[in-house]
């Protein structure tokens, strides 16, 4: 009898589920990607023809964001997935992945999209071991930090639109020229700001800017942590002053989402300054676009090392 | 303790076991080797793909080639468990000994499914036997139409908020004494099916139904057992779960359970969670809150007329202090399925350092008040350490 009861309430659950079906944003293509400038960069390819979503924050640890379940409704309804990929979200996206019943848009699903195909890949390493601390077997994953790239995540994110809006083809077409139109063009104005600090010694505090460091010419020669996600030990903090003392270097880059007390010790001894880059869109409020990203990162440098 | 359902094991068996390990490895080193190779590969790609993309303003770039693992061996890991500890009571009150290996192999299926295999390693405290228990050994669905997800195999039932959790993910040393009172110290096993179900609501809120059917897993707990007819397990776990800000959550779960019990009869068992989660967005590594309750009431039926209700609860809070330290508290109640008037109550305080997210270290500090024996206090230290690509746990 309570047998009975069970299996009859489960099947009026399974009758109410099949009668009420999950509503898509009307007529759009629902795009859901992990980081914000991915978003932004799938709001100036698709337009009007998508809905997006973005689950980290531009001021958040894209290493480690919670696989927060209203995440995994998101992703549920939707057609398209973006994903910075290798291994960046390894901590977050597979749990969400994995809990969203969605096929269209886990590996190999015609949504899922990997934003890093295709893309020149820096420090590959040749040898993996996480005595290195947390390397990424497949390479650096912060590739979004050189302009020049975010003309191949469009391309990426526009292949998977038209692969599932054959209709919007054309129109998609015209959104991806004009976003490396104006990439082209905003990379001649930031290349010409950023060209006299050309070959500037700096110091990191994490290992994110290479692809930012490699477009513009700079020289990022150590970092505050001793080992990628370590966090900055006294030894290698005092390596750090003893080498900016040397080498007369005075700017620490960092990310919004590190604490700044090491940077600022390090650079109270050396007479030198701290400077928050955005790693992301939307890491300062008024940061809403790809470029807007690279208007302040080149503003900042230039402010900087002037 | 967590190892006495592990004492039907034998060394044979152990042998077997470390066999099947080295050749898990042996793979595992294959499947490195085979990389090394792609990562030539890759770079050589690499440079034909700069020269393409580098120059020009309207470059388009080949064909999509997803950066993924070239292999196509599951992930492999394996999590050590060694504690050292003190009671204030017993004839051996100093312990030190290696708790557990878990070893974890999951990957893909096909397009449909994806599997999960956990093998524990362990020794039983009483008889110093090591002994191999297979813990999870699920096929999960991918592609359920109506947001439903199946799975079938030998799993850890979602029946109250902590037992689903492997040890090594929880906060604390020790899961709290309403799961190791009514259950065991690990928590309850189960072999059967389960389907859960993504409730579409008006309000847009994470709502998950489960529903699980089946037997207890193949060692008996201190309130259900395998049985001898046809009297199954049906569990049923509702959750629901709120953002309240970008950086607080709030989960409230209520849960059920029959099945049979020792003496042939059935058990049943209501249970009701609530957690409430704060971290924030932009220093989010630095500082976190979890606040975490819940309660539990089981009715066991011993004779045709004689039912036995008692219930046990738990109520914990952590804090992250800085990147890598947390302290936390915990205050534990439970009393026993099917037995009246025995208690414990618990107070426990935690200190846990974590280097990295692939090493713990803890300190637990423990009292227990047990109304049916005297009281005794614990001190347990405890490391865990992962190796290998272990998958990352739900929220």
């Amino acid at each position: 009898m309570k047998t009975r009861t069970m299996l009859g309430g489960l099947s009026t659950a399974l009758v109410i589920a099949a009668c009420t079906s999950v509503t898509l944003a009307a007529g759009k293509l629902n795009i859901v990607t992990t980081l914000p400038d991915l978003k932004s960069i799938a709001d100036a390819v698709g337009g009007e023809r998508v809905e997006t979503f973005a689950i980290a924050t531009g001021y958040q640890n894209p290493h480690f964001v919670d696989p927060k379940p209203s995440y995994v409704l998101r992703l549920s309804k939707a057609d398209i997935f973006v994903t910075v990929g290798l291994d960046l979200e390894t901590g977050w996206v597979p749990p969400l992945l994995n809990s969203a019943r969605n096929a269209r848009i886990i590996m190999g699903g015609e949504g899922y999209t990997d934003a890093s195909a295709n893309v020149p890949l820096l420090q590959v390493p040749s040898n993996v071991t996480r005595a290195e601390g947390d390397i990424h077997v497949y390479g650096n994953p912060h590739y979004w930090l050189d302009p020049a790239n975010g003309k191949i995540i469009a391309q990426n994110i526009y292949q998977t639109l038209v692969r599932l809006d054959r209709e919007g083809e054309a129109y998609y077409g015209e959104n991806l020229r004009r976003f490396n139109e104006k990439v082209d063009r905003k990379l001649e104005e930031w290349t010409a700001a950023m060209g006299p600090l050309k070959g500037s010694r700096i110091i990191a505090y994490h290992n994110e800017w290479p692809y930012f460091e490699q477009r513009f010419g700079l020289q990022i020669v150590d970092f505050l942590e001793p080992k990628p996600g370590i966090p900055p030990t006294p030894s290698q903090l005092a390596k750090v002053i003893t080498e900016m003392k040397r080498d007369r270097i005075t700017v620490i880059i960092t990310s919004p989402y590190f604490t700044t007390d090491s940077a600022e010790l390090v650079a109270r001894n050396v007479g030198g300054k701290v400077v928050t880059l955005a790693t992301s869109v939307g890491a300062e409020e008024h940061l809403r676009t790809y470029f807007d990203l690279f208007d302040y990162n080149v503003m900042m440098m230039t402010e900087a090392l002037k | 303790m967590a190892c006495s359902k592990r004492r039907a094991f034998g060394v044979g068996v152990c042998k077997c076991s470390f066999r099947f390990l080295i050749i898990l490895l042996s793979v595992r080193t294959f499947a490195d080797a085979q990389q090394d190779t792609t990562s030539e590969a890759d770079s050589a790609r690499i440079k034909e793909l700069e020269r393409q993309v580098e120059p020009g303003p309207n470059v388009q770039p080949p064909q999509s080639v997803p950066r993924t693992s070239p292999s196509l061996n599951p992930d492999i890991s394996a999590i050590g468990d060694f504690r050292s500890s003190y009671a204030s009571e017993g004839s051996r009150r100093i312990e030190v000994y290696f708790n557990e290996l878990e070893m974890q192999v999951a990957s893909v299926v096909d397009p449909y499914a994806r599997a999960e295999f956990l093998f524990s390693f362990g020794k039983d405290l009483d008889t110093g036997e090591l002994g191999i228990e297979l813990e999870v050994a699920t096929l999960t669905s991918l592609s359920l139409p109506y947001q439903l997800q199946a799975t079938i195999g030998k799993f850890k039932p979602q029946f109250t908020k902590v037992n689903p959790l492997h040890p090594h993910y929880f906060s604390f040393v020790d899961f709290p004494a309403m799961v190791n009172n009514f259950f065991d110290g690990e928590g309850m096993f189960m072999e059967g099916a389960s389907i859960s179900w993504l409730v579409p609501n008006p309000f847009e809120y994470f709502q998950e139904l489960v529903f699980e059917i089946g037997r207890v897993g193949s060692e008996p707990n201190a309130s259900l057992v395998q049985g001898i007819d046809n009297r199954l397990l049906y569990v049923g776990h509702l959750k629901n779960f709120f953002d309240l800000t970008d950086e607080a959550t709030l989960e409230l779960g209520m849960g059920g359970l029959s099945g049979p019990n020792q003496l042939g009869f059935s058990t049943l068992m209501g249970g009701l969670d609530i957690t409430y989660k704060w971290k924030p967005l932009r220093f989010n590594t630095y500082s976190s809150f979890t606040w975490q309750t819940e309660g539990l009431l089981s009715r066991v039926r011993l004779l045709d007329t004689d039912v036995v209700q008692t219930w046990g609860g738990y109520s914990f809070v952590e804090y992250q202090v800085e990147k890598r330290w947390f302290i936390g508290g915990r205050c534990d109640y439970s009393e026993f399925p099917g037995i009246e008037g025995a208690h414990d109550r618990a107070g426990t305080l935690l200190l846990r350092f974590q280097p990295t997210e692939f090493q713990i270290l803890a300190l637990q500090v423990q009292y227990t008040d047990r109304s049916y024996d005297s009281d005794f206090a614990q001190v347990i230290l405890r490391a865990v350490f992962g190796i290998g690509k272990h998958g990352a746990h739900t929220y």
